[in-house]
């Protein structure tokens, strides 16, 4: 206890030096303005902005980034009050009762008690990273090679299970993920894979490029065939303060929907896009009178926005402590880190105190920013979402090129994600969903190089990954979410889950 | 992620052969079979020493199975038809896209930037002329200030030295401003 308040007080120490309280500023400012966007998500955003990083020293620029992240989840939640475009996938119930709200004349309330509760989950969450970060980081040294290639495994069966659509689907485009992975010279024998000796990708596909066309420019493809009738409130937007019933309507939801959030953040899977969708299904059942949602019920928004920013933020444990990305943001976050020289593991917290304490205590700092930046700054965003998206798009294509370029000042990775934007789109419609593509692309790498040493360790007996316990463990729980995703009861119920939110 | 399968999946969509599953199988055995053939002479290697082959090739045969299995599904048990592709929107948001790669080192973003700007924008038919245009001046200039002046990324603004000069006075002008203004926020907050 007494450790854990010395270790945030030394990240507040470094989180609230002026610089960094500025770059977390801005990267929640910036965030937000990119977010907001209709059809830009925390993955196109963070690409977009990654280069704005450049400059800064390793700990700024990771508070930066962080500030980008959650600044972008929140506008993702604007938008999808505002305009019902659901910016990414954790926002999507909340349309179901913020835009209800909002057309009601109440999309202030919605927006505040959005702040709020994202608020509130972001202080919950920050203690519980804090918490877990010490016995967590202790528990990864006892991992083997073995055993990271079973979590790893393990974490991609849980994106397979949470995937939307066809389970054939979930599993091969991660596959295919993994095979984009392994372009480029081998570490090990220093050959050329897959490169059929074209010299550009000799060093391998840089994450950004595939997450930027296929999260940036396959979304603007997308959104330009389906002529989307953007229904920008054109109501007041009236009171931002929740009064008291609408509080005392909603503090119990938020407390519930922060817990879940918390804790299907933390699975090494992509846990934290349940969050919003358990949180609200709970809520549902747990309502007087459950006809409510979907009109505008202010518990329907309160849950699902507090398990999403808790989940959001939970997400990080896994990428800090044990070094595996849990979901697509955060693979994009390795790629992020690994460009300032930073190598996400259990490492971090041992040999950069300083960095790893500093994030965490600015994932406070950047929650209460949003509060403050938001609320007074929603008329703004307003007036953005009224830009018709035929001005809009050429924008984001153009900041698109510019953040591409400039990560590597390559024209030639410009064209490559000129093409992955095609990919993306061809993706999207032969009907596999992009995201745990690019989760298969980062762990792809990690898991090839810990097959190698457990295999050398184990003198190639592949009998390594059952006989140590802990990988043995692991692979057993891979293996019943294999079952769950293929057993026909428990998929039905699994699509009326995500049919409900729809 | 808000790209999500084709949300149109009405009863009237399905069909008793589902193109959708077709196509996608097609789809993964193609990349399966670039897969294999980019890999095909690197070594397997043994198991306690895997080879840099083993992977690539193990992980395109899989891809390749599931490519099968989405083809026999697609064919025996029916599903939803496969959607209509655009055509104009692909072409000219990604031709904008490879015409600022080519044109970003040798002119920089006063030409690269309006290209790509203008040259996008044709992907929607309710284009305006007059509004791309003033949309594109305004986007190079202001992203010119952001990128190139306050945040000093190393992108090629205008080497050839194209804006005639009176335009290049005011640019300088307005960027002395900005970077000012910036300088002086700096103090504040690093005082």
């Amino acid at each position: 206890m007494t450790d854990l308040i010395a270790n945030l007080a030394l990240g507040m120490d470094v989180a609230l030096s002026l610089k960094n309280v500025w770059y977390c500023f801005i990267g929640c400012l910036i965030g937000t303005l990119i977010g907001v966007l209709p059809g830009v998500g925390p993955i196109a955003t963070i690409t977009m902005l990654l280069p704005i990083t450049f400059g800064l020293d390793p700990v700024g620029a990771l508070i930066m980034l962080a500030g980008i992240y959650y600044g972008a989840q929140y506008g993702g939640s604007t938008t999808a009050i505002l305009v019902n475009i659901p910016g990414e996938a954790t926002s999507v119930v909340t349309t179901l009762d913020g835009h209800q709200m909002a057309k009601q004349g109440r999309a202030g309330v919605a927006l505040g008690i959005a702040a709020i509760g994202s608020f509130l989950a972001g202080c919950v969450a920050t203690i519980i990273i804090a918490a877990l970060a010490v016995p967590l980081t202790k528990m990864a040294l006892l991992f083997g090679p073995a055993d990271y290639f079973s979590l790893m495994v393990l974490g991609l069966m849980f994106a397979v299970v949470l995937a939307r659509g066809s389970v054939l689907k979930a599993i091969a485009i991660i596959l295919v993920g993994i095979l984009l992975s392994t372009i480029g010279t081998d570490l090990e024998s220093g050959e050329e894979r897959l490169t059929f000796g074209w010299t550009e990708i000799a060093d391998g596909l840089d994450v950004a490029v595939i997450a930027m066309g296929m999260f940036g420019f396959a979304e603007i493809l997308r959104n330009l065939e389906t002529t989307v009738t953007r229904d920008v409130i054109q109501s007041k937007i009236g009171n931002l303060l929740p009064n008291r019933a609408d509080l005392r309507t909603a503090a119990a939801p938020i407390a519930r929907g922060t817990f879940l959030g918390s804790m299907l953040g933390l699975l090494p899977g992509n846990g934290a896009v349940l969050g919003p969708f358990a949180s609200y299904t709970l809520e549902k059942k747990l309502a007087k009178d459950p006809s409510r949602f979907g009109r505008g019920a202010i518990e329907g928004v309160a849950g699902p926005e507090s398990a999403n920013n808790a989940g959001a933020q939970t997400a990080f444990i896994p990428l800090l402590t044990l070094g595996i990305p849990p979901n697509a943001v955060m693979a994009l976050m390795v790629g992020a880190m690994t460009i300032h020289g930073i190598v996400p593991g259990p490492q971090i917290m041992t040999k950069q105190p300083q960095l790893f304490w500093g994030m965490i205590a600015s994932m406070w700092i950047g929650n209460l920013m949003l509060l403050v930046i938001n609320l007074p700054l929603i008329g703004l965003w307003v007036r953005f979402l009224k830009v018709p998206y035929r001005l809009m798009f050429p924008s984001i294509v153009l900041l698109c090129c510019i953040g591409i370029y400039s990560i590597n000042n390559s024209p030639v990775e410009v064209v490559m994600t000129a093409a992955f934007g095609l990919f993306g789109y061809a993706l999207v419609k032969f009907g596999f969903e992009p995201a745990p593509l690019l989760l298969g692309f980062v762990l792809g790498r990690l898991m090839e190089e810990k097959l190698r040493q457990a295999l050398v360790i184990s003198r190639g007996s592949f009998m390594t990954f059952l006989e140590r316990p802990l990988s043995a463990g692991l692979l057993f729980v891979a293996l019943i979410l294999m079952l769950i995703a293929i057993l026909p009861t428990i998929r039905k119920s699994r699509e009326q889950v995500f049919q409900e939110a729809d | 992620m808000a790209t999500q399968a084709p949300r149109n999946r009405g009863a009237d969509n399905r069909v008793t052969r589902s193109s959708l599953d077709i196509g996608g199988g097609l789809f993964l055995l193609g990349l399966a079979i670039v897969g294999y053939v980019g890999g095909f002479s690197l070594p397997f290697g043994q198991l306690s020493g895997i080879g840099s082959g083993l992977l690539p090739k193990v992980v395109a045969l899989l891809v390749a199975a599931f490519g099968v299995a989405l083809l026999v599904q697609g064919f025996l048990s029916g599903g939803d038809k496969l959607d209509q592709w655009a055509i104009r929107g692909p072409i000219f948001v990604l031709s904008g896209v490879i015409v600022f790669a080519f044109t970003i080192r040798p002119l920089g973003l006063v030409v690269a930037g309006p290209l790509a700007v203008i040259v996008s924008a044709l992907a929607d038919k309710d284009t305006r002329p007059v509004e791309v245009a003033i949309l594109a001046l305004a986007l190079t200039v202001a992203s010119g200030l952001m990128f190139k002046e306050l945040l000093s990324l190393p992108i090629p603004f205008d080497p050839r030295g194209l804006i005639p000069e009176p335009v290049f006075h005011a640019y300088v002008g307005l960027k002395s401003g900005v970077a000012a203004l910036f300088a002086g926020l700096k103090a504040i907050i690093s005082r």
